[in-house]
């Protein structure tokens, strides 16, 4: 123990420490590894190897993880795995981390039942594993982040404000089109730029405009800042009362629930998430193979210095390189045929035979493999013990462990051959093609919800093995096609999820939708906000009544919710009555049918008209009022030539009803001619037989209106003629 | 052993920042120290063996830090010259061999094979003298200052260099004199040395690398700093020195390096590769530039090769030499045999 603390003071991993020797000395930095993604989104590679295993630049994904926890002064790693957990444990075993000599104590919990981060953090919770603030990260985070800066800002942040504060969430400065940034990634961050707490947090993916709850800008903060250049790292420092927060909240699955719910409940739990940006330093979180390629690439150009190949962190005697201009790096053992090129951004495991006028370029070859004349590889990843036959090209794409490409293929960009697959000869794979050992089917078999990499059995795929299709892998071929790009939306969307943005797993889809829905509004009122306002509005009217009229809502209660939402709005009484008109005579429409003739129509108005008399009453009070409404009620029924027949009737109800006075109507009559005309040429195709039919038999109406000094008999005269017509 | 381990990670450049040549120096020392005190070693030539795999794994994580088989091959040369001094040979002896000498022994050579208790302790003191000397040797340069810098002249120099400095103060404490620091982009170290250096009232200027020619016939000698002195005299510096060392050489300046014994390696420039550092292009071209970067190779190298026959004089903490003459120097702190690790 007291070697590991010289070790590390000679690291100058606590440059911290040493400023403070009076003070009791802090407990070991704990880091939580999640070494599961809870998802499928690299199935079928997934399937063969866990993620966590799948190799960046010739070494294990985890290893980066874990050299980072190591380099940043971590002392106790507890690794969570889950799928293929022993596979993980075995690996870890076998590398420089779990040796005596590692500073840093690598620590397995497995277990089958973990579904998400949440059920790991409640476990950590449960097992009170740590004992004070502790890193967070995933098994697939690539970084050179130094976090003692952001840790000891975390730490007194912590000390300042007694346990305020319980996460600080680590990004990476990056301008929006980085090809390190993920689509599925971005982030809308708005934070208070004294104090780096973070005020709002927002998935920006499928969103086009993005909506801001108006408190963010008018409480008491003097500098609100909304950033959209971060990236985020996936790496967060947490307080201990992070797993006890997953504990009390047994729904928060993700960090993401997390962040929104703690972010949503403030004010009533008084925890704060603070953030830091790092603009120097690389981090990335690879999340799809887009992510994989661009993050290998960032590898092998050096971003990520000091983890670069010929650095061989993980102290393997297979993984050493040597580094040469333009960036090639040669393993031990690597043989170039003559006239072979290696151009730029290359990595060549050790071991490995290249035949002769191949041309290579920002390519990752593994060990030992074996690689043919007049190949073409560019942007290509292989694995370990790949076979490449002559006279193939490839461009990137993604060949597993001891895959075999014959003669002649031509691999088209973003195909995937997964683990001893083989294709060809002579065969072209059009672009996206992945192909598997495992049929496809399999998999919709156990679909199982939580959409976690969970069990596939193996024997279970032996049993039911079918012939391979050769027309997908060429006549010496063998693998199942996963997934072909052949113009069909579906496959399209499916294929996105391994190497692109629009995948998503179950419950991040739907919270997006209801993001996006959530978009929509502000949306249209950005564009130009006084009319759009009357939309929402007549939207929420509309929602308001049909809750009325599904919970029977009295109808007080409900003008007291419209006169909330009319100042919400902010609408004048004038659209008001409009708007009210407008939403119940659409109401019939809206709730059973849009093509209702209107002897049906009437009949489902009647009573909804009744029921809500109070609320007409409510509003209309002046004159001026009763005008409005009637210009409402004549601009519906324009709208809906089927329907104009049942005007007459509609009107006599609301006289009856004593919501439009006699005089106003009469008034209203007078005032026709002029405004229906102009409505006439504003709309040219509504001149319709129908129309000009209604407008006659308006003319009818006045005529007899005039005639006779008792409006209601006439009104009922008029409804029996449109009846019997 | 967990130190070695941590050492290892240092010198790799995964710490806090870049380490300082004597530092990593001393800690060399002091880890070889702690080996042959803790060490299961019963004869020389074992212990040998162990310096050797040690200094091996170590020279292997970072190539261009040669300061640490520098120390390894000095440790070995202690090892061998106690050895010998106990296995009663002559001080003449252990002298390199003449050619006649080679010829006539017959290729009788040492196997180290005979134990000896005080060995142990012999090195220890001897490995101490070597920390002692290594405390000194900034000093020792320092104070051969004033023999080369004269009053009223212009010295050149770039990037930032601990050595240079305290050549530089040394001097300004007799003599008035001005310095122009070439800024050494994209790390800009230069800028950390100007304000050092005019903290003691010493007239400087900052420029910019792109300024070093023209600015270079007004200039009386160019003094600078290196990462490593190669076998054949030739230096590995900071980049940006190659175009300075060309420039000085054009006006015929005297390009003066200072630097102390324990940079002296006896690698030769053709192992090309392991001299190499290239670090993150972020100082370059920064990670923020956005879609820029997937479409371009950004480079961002460490250090410069500069030639022997551009550089006039070599200034350590044994004197003044010629590049010429470093081949000498290179037969006295190094026994042949451990040239290669």
């Amino acid at each position: 123990m007291a070697a590991r603390g010289t070790a590390k003071r000679a690291a100058g991993a606590g440059a911290a420490r040493g400023s403070e020797p009076q003070e009791e000395p802090p407990p070991p930095l704990q880091a939580v590894l999640v070494a599961d993604s809870f998802n499928r989104r690299f199935f079928p590679i997934s399937k063969d190897r866990p993620r966590a295993l799948l190799p960046m630049a010739n070494v294990a994904m985890i290893d980066y993880t874990l050299e980072f926890l190591t380099a940043t002064g971590v002392e106790e790693t507890f690794v969570f795995c889950c799928w293929k957990s022993a596979e993980i444990k075995e690996h870890l075993q076998r590398s420089k981390w779990c040796r005596h000599t590692s500073p840093n104590t690598v620590r397995f919990v497995t277990s089958e039942l973990y579904r998400s981060l949440g059920d790991v953090l409640r476990d950590v919770d449960a097992k009170s594993l740590v004992r004070s603030d502790f890193i967070l990260v995933t098994g697939d985070v690539v970084s050179n982040l130094n976090v003692s800066r952001a840790l000891e800002e975390h730490k007194l942040r912590r000390k300042m404000e007694k346990n305020v504060s319980v996460m600080t969430m680590i990004f990476k400065e990056s301008s929006p089109g980085h090809h390190a940034r993920c689509k599925e990634d971005d982030i809308v961050i708005a934070m208070d730029s004294a104090t780096n707490r973070v005020l709002h947090y927002q998935r920006t993916q499928g969103l086009k405009r993005f909506r801001f709850p108006m408190s963010l800008f008018q409480n008491s903060i003097e500098n609100v800042e909304v950033r959209h250049d971060l990236l985020d790292c996936h790496i967060s420092i947490c307080s201990p009362q992070v797993a006890e927060l997953f504990t009390d909240n047994f729904d928060y699955q993700t960090r993401d629930d997390f962040v929104r719910g703690l972010l949503v409940n403030e004010e009533i739990l008084g925890n704060q998430i603070h953030m830091h940006v790092t603009t120097e330093e690389y981090g990335a979180h690879i999340c799809n193979l887009l992510m994989y390629e661009a993050v290998c690439s960032d590898i092998i150009r050096r971003w990520v210095y000091p983890l670069t190949p010929e650095m061989n962190f993980t102290d393997d005697k297979n993984q050493s390189y040597t580094h040469s201009k333009h960036n090639i790096y040669r393993g031990v053992d690597v043989s170039l045929g003559h006239g072979s090129m290696l151009k730029e951004n290359v990595l060549i495991g050790q071991g490995t035979v290249i035949g002769s006028n191949c041309s290579i370029m920002n390519s990752v070859i593994g060990q030992n493999c074996r690689i043919g004349n007049e190949v073409t590889l560019d942007g290509a990843f292989l694995w370990d013990g790949v076979h490449i036959a002559d006279n193939v090209q490839i461009q990137h794409s993604v060949i597993c462990d001891e895959a075999e490409v014959k003669e002649k293929v031509k691999l088209k960009p973003h195909c995937v051959l997964s683990s001893q697959v083989v294709v060809g000869p002579d065969i072209t794979l059009s672009e996206g093609t992945v192909i598997s050992l495992h049929p496809p089917d399999e998999e919709e078999e156990d679909d199982d919800q939580f959409s976690d990499d969970s069990g596939v059995n193996k024997e279970e795929s032996k049993v039911k093995l079918k012939g391979y299709n050769k027309k997908d892998v060429g006549s010496e071929g063998r693998g199942y096609l996963w997934k072909a790009d052949d113009k069909n939306e579906d496959d399209e969307e499916q294929r996105q999820s391994l190497w692109g943005p629009a995948m998503l797993s179950e419950e991040e889809s739907e919270s997006d939708s209801d993001l996006s829905m959530g978009s929509e509004e502000p949306d249209s009122r950005a564009a130009s906000p006084q009319l759009d306002d009357i939309k929402v509005f007549q939207n929420e009217v509309l929602g308001t009544l049909q809750r009325g009229e599904e919970e029977n809502i009295s109808c007080d209660n409900l003008v007291l919710e419209i006169n909330s939402l009319k100042y919400a709005y902010n609408i004048s009484l004038n659209e008001m009555m409009q708007v009210l008109s407008k939403v119940i005579l659409e109401f019939p429409l809206q709730q059973l049918d849009a093509n209702l003739d209107s002897q049906n129509y009437f009949s489902a108005l009647l009573p909804l008209l009744k029921n809500w008399t109070p609320l007409f009453k409510n509003y209309i009070k002046r004159s001026s009022d009763h005008l409005n409404a009637l210009f409402a009620i004549e601009e519906f029924f324009l709208e809906h030539d089927s329907l104009c027949t049942s005007i007459a009737k509609v009107l006599m109800t609301f006289y009856q009803l004593e919501i439009l006075e006699e005089d106003v109507i009469l008034n209203w009559f007078s005032l026709r001619d002029t405004s229906d005309k102009g409505k006439q040429l504003r709309k040219n195709q509504r001149v319709s037989p129908r129309s000009v039919e209604f407008i006659v038999r308006v003319c009818v109406l006045q005529q007899l209106l005039e005639g006779t000094a008792e409006f209601n008999a006439t009104v009922t005269f008029c409804g029996a003629a449109a009846v019997a017509q | 052993s967990a130190t070695a381990a941590a050492f290892i990670h240092e010198i790799r450049g995964s710490g806090p920042k870049r380490p300082r040549s004597e530092d990593t120096a001393r800690q060399t020392l002091s880890l070889l120290r702690k080996i042959i005190a803790h060490g299961r070693w019963g004869w020389a030539g074992e212990l040998m063996d162990l310096i050797r795999t040690e200094g091996q794994r170590m020279t292997a994580a970072q190539p261009s830090e040669t300061t640490v088989g520098n120390m390894v091959r000095r440790v070995l040369k202690v090892i061998r010259e106690e050895y010998g001094r106990l296995h009663g040979r002559s001080e003449e002896s252990d002298q390199q061999d003449s050619l006649h000498k080679l010829l006539t022994s017959g290729g009788l050579s040492e196997d180290f094979s005979t134990p000896y208790p005080s060995l142990r302790a012999n090195v220890i003191e001897a490995i101490n003298e070597l920390l002692i000397e290594l405390e000194g040797t900034t000093d020792n340069i320092a104070m051969q200052a004033l023999e080369h810098i004269h009053s009223n002249e212009v010295i050149m120099t770039i990037g930032y260099s601990r050595t240079v400095e305290a050549f530089l103060k040394e001097a300004a404490r007799k003599r008035k004199f001005q310095v122009i620091v070439a800024e050494c982009a994209p790390f800009c170290q230069g800028h950390e040395m100007a304000v050092r250096l005019s903290k003691e009232n010493i007239e400087t200027t900052v420029m910019s690398d792109a300024a070093i020619f023209a600015v270079m016939s007004r200039v009386n000698k160019v003094i600078i700093g290196t990462k490593t002195i190669l076998a054949n005299g030739a230096l590995i510096a900071v980049s940006g020195t190659h175009t300075l060392a060309l420039a000085a050489k054009h006006h015929s300046t005297p390009l003066i390096v200072c630097a102390p014994m324990f940079k002296l390696s006896p690698q030769f420039p053709n192992e090309e590769d392991s001299f190499h550092k290239f670090v993150s292009p972020q100082e370059v071209l920064p990670f923020t530039e956005g879609e820029i970067l997937a479409k371009t190779n950004v480079h961002c190298p460490v250090f410069d090769y500069v030639p022997p026959e551009l550089i006039t004089l070599f200034i350590s903490n044994i004197g003044g030499n010629a590049p010429s003459y470093i081949y000498r120097l290179m037969s006295e702190l190094y026994h042949p045999d451990d040239y290669e690790l």
